[in-house]
């Protein structure tokens, strides 16, 4: 599971407004990197690349009409929604088999089976 | 001396907690709204998040006893809370199955006012070619019994209803009569200008219940601005038969409805006062939908953001309204509160998912056609039939309900499953727009990062719920409310 990190704490490269660096896939789940790209598509444009099993390559293209500042921001908040994403997804797996049971339950006499 | 109580620590759980099913969205800064699927919502700040999630949290806490009364975790304490959380689930999703229960008749397209944001292309007043038919209305009357619903609202919509009247009285004669042996609970409304309203019209809508819904978009100069009338003032017109009207109907049977342009982004202390000396008891603070005439000129012309400093600075004039001794209820803040506060949330057609469109409104236009939401046949007006079930003439009801354009828009568009939606906090509270998606995206589902209808449903939501949270007079206000 994630610990609690910012950007400050993954090696960034940058390059005329885009922002590279590489996540370890044994922290952050690859569909919460995708979910904070889509989260954040009004913001960026993340690319998104697994070159290896262990790593998880993620490349942001920022608005050309900020300053450094903004850009750096975007950045942060990316990192900051990462957070909330693999811990989403911890929540989404560890709670399948209770949400499974739950709606089996709650609809076990609603007559809406198929008699089949 | 046999011991004959034991200390509270021996009912502490032990065990340790499971978490369950639960979502959670940044509220602001520094809390965190935590819900489930049945509606219950924590707030947290990140800290308590965090440790709650690890499970690392000290279960004599405040926190503790919280999340686990509101079914965010168990323990081995409580082993009937998957029960209880399965009950609750049950009746929450409930209603889906009651089906339609809301009926739209749009008997005429004609409208005696050239209003700026109408969402509808209105005709001139004189031709008869956009009035629905007798043999339509008998059909679609037909049609209304067809839906399983106990609790039926049918509402005459236009153009303006009241160029037609004489349909408006077959329909509502025709519906008495065949609900002699079904025994339903019917309402009927006529949304109108009220400008048409004569003795005939009152003593018809005395006898048979009618409510009036009229539109008021604040004091006479906005309102006459944004409703002009081909001959004086709409504003003064619309007074006039907000007074005609009560007298005769009583005062609760006419209720009026607002709605935002970008001139009236500054004015919403005029508007809710004028509401407040014209004695009404409700104010609904609606944007503008993007569809008809507002699409091409006035939508764009305002953001998410500046509608929802309108709304906040509105719900804090009706708030002011309350303390000075008007009793007064903002209506998109009670759907809101209704779906925070009530087991089963609300029937609001535009906020659920399964979306309300068809399974909870249908919509007979003045030519027959057939459409799953008043917005669908907004949107059939600017030439996207995408929500067009059918026609009066060739198609039954079961045609119809089952029609691709009505299930596969329902299905599409599920919040549950759709990208974002599926993880937010709000969704319980919110709802799939599948009309607003394709008009503003060509999308059933759009992309929630660049949409309206998000931006407006989160930043409303956050409001209310830090409204809520934070003063206890405004609490037992809207406690009332919801």
């Amino acid at each position: 599971m994630a610990d609690e990190r910012s950007s400050d704490a993954v090696p960034i490269r940058w390059d005329d407004h885009a922002a590279h660096f590489e996540l370890d896939a044994d922290v952050y789940r690859l569909a919460a990197v995708q979910r904070t790209a889509y989260r954040l598509a009004a913001r960026c444009t993340a690319l998104v690349a697994a070159p290896s099993t262990s790593k998880i390559a993620v490349t942001l293209h920022l608005p050309r009409d900020g300053n450094d500042a903004a850009r750096r921001e975007v950045v942060d908040i990316f990192f900051r929604e990462l957070l909330d994403q693999e811990l989403r997804e911890q929540v989404r797996a560890e709670t399948a088999p209770v949400r499974a049971l739950l709606l089996a339950v709650a609809f076990s006499r609603s007559g809406l089976k198929s008699p089949g | 001396m046999a011991v004959r109580f034991r200390d509270r620590d021996a009912f502490e759980p032990c065990g340790g907690y499971k978490l369950l099913p639960l979502r959670f969205t940044a509220l602001d800064a520094d809390r965190y709204v935590v819900t489930n699927d049945v509606g219950e919502y924590a707030l947290l700040d990140r800290a308590s998040l965090h440790a709650f999630l690890r499970y690392r949290l000290d279960p004599r806490s405040e926190t503790y006893r919280t999340l686990k009364a509101r079914h965010f975790l168990y323990d081995d304490d409580n082993s009937a809370a998957l029960d209880l959380l399965a009950l609750k689930l049950r009746s929450r999703a409930e209603p889906i199955s009651t089906w339609t229960g809301l009926h739209l008749f749009v008997v005429t397209l004609r409208c005696d006012l050239a209003c700026r944001y109408c969402q509808v292309s209105r005709q001139n007043e004189d031709v008869g070619s956009h009035d629905m038919s007798p043999e339509h209305a008998e059909r679609a009357v037909e049609m209304v019994f067809r839906s399983p619903n106990r609790h039926q609202k049918i509402e005459f919509q236009g153009g303006e209803p009241l160029l037609n009247f004489p349909r408006i009285v077959q329909i509502v004669e025709r519906v008495e009569a065949l609900n002699r042996r079904e025994g339903r609970d019917i309402q009927f409304v006529i949304a109108t200008n009220l400008s048409r309203l004569d003795d005939e019209v009152l003593a018809f809508c005395r006898q048979h219940h009618v409510h009036l819904s009229t539109s008021l978009d604040g004091p006479a100069d906005l309102h006459d601005a944004q409703r002009p009338a081909r001959r004086g003032s709409s504003h003064a017109r619309t007074v006039e038969g907000i007074a005609r009207a009560r007298e005769a109907l009583g005062h609760d049977r006419v209720s009026a409805l607002m709605t935002t342009t970008p001139a009236s982004l500054d004015r919403v202390d005029d508007i809710v006062d004028e509401y407040v000396r014209l004695g009404f008891a409700s104010i609904f603070l609606r944007s503008l939908s993007p569809y008809g005439f507002a699409a091409k000129s006035l939508v764009r012309r305002y953001t998410s953001e500046d509608w929802l400093r309108f709304y906040r600075r509105g719900l804090d004039r009706v708030l002011h309204a309350n303390a000075i001794g008007h009793p007064m209820r903002e209506e998109y803040t009670a759907i809101l509160l209704q779906k925070l506060l009530r087991p089963t949330g609300t029937g609001y057609v535009d906020l659920q998912s399964p979306a309300g469109i068809g399974i909870g409104a249908l919509v007979f236009n003045y030519d027959g056609a057939v459409y799953a939401s008043d917005e669908g046949r907004m949107l059939a007006e600017m030439g996207d039939e995408t929500f067009r079930l059918g026609h009066l003439d060739q198609d039954d009801y079961e045609a119809m309900m089952t029609s691709p354009a009505l299930l596969s828009a329902l299905d599409e568009s599920l919040a549950e499953s759709a990208p974002m939606c599926a993880d937010c906090a709000f969704l319980p509270y919110c709802g799939a727009d599948p009309v607003f998606h394709r008009a503003t995206q060509g999308d059933l589902v759009g992309h929630k990062a660049f949409s309206a209808f998000c931006a407006k449903q989160m930043g409303a939501l956050r409001h209310v719920i830090d409204l809520f949270e934070r003063d206890s007079d405004v609490r037992a206000l809207m406690l009332g409310w919801g």
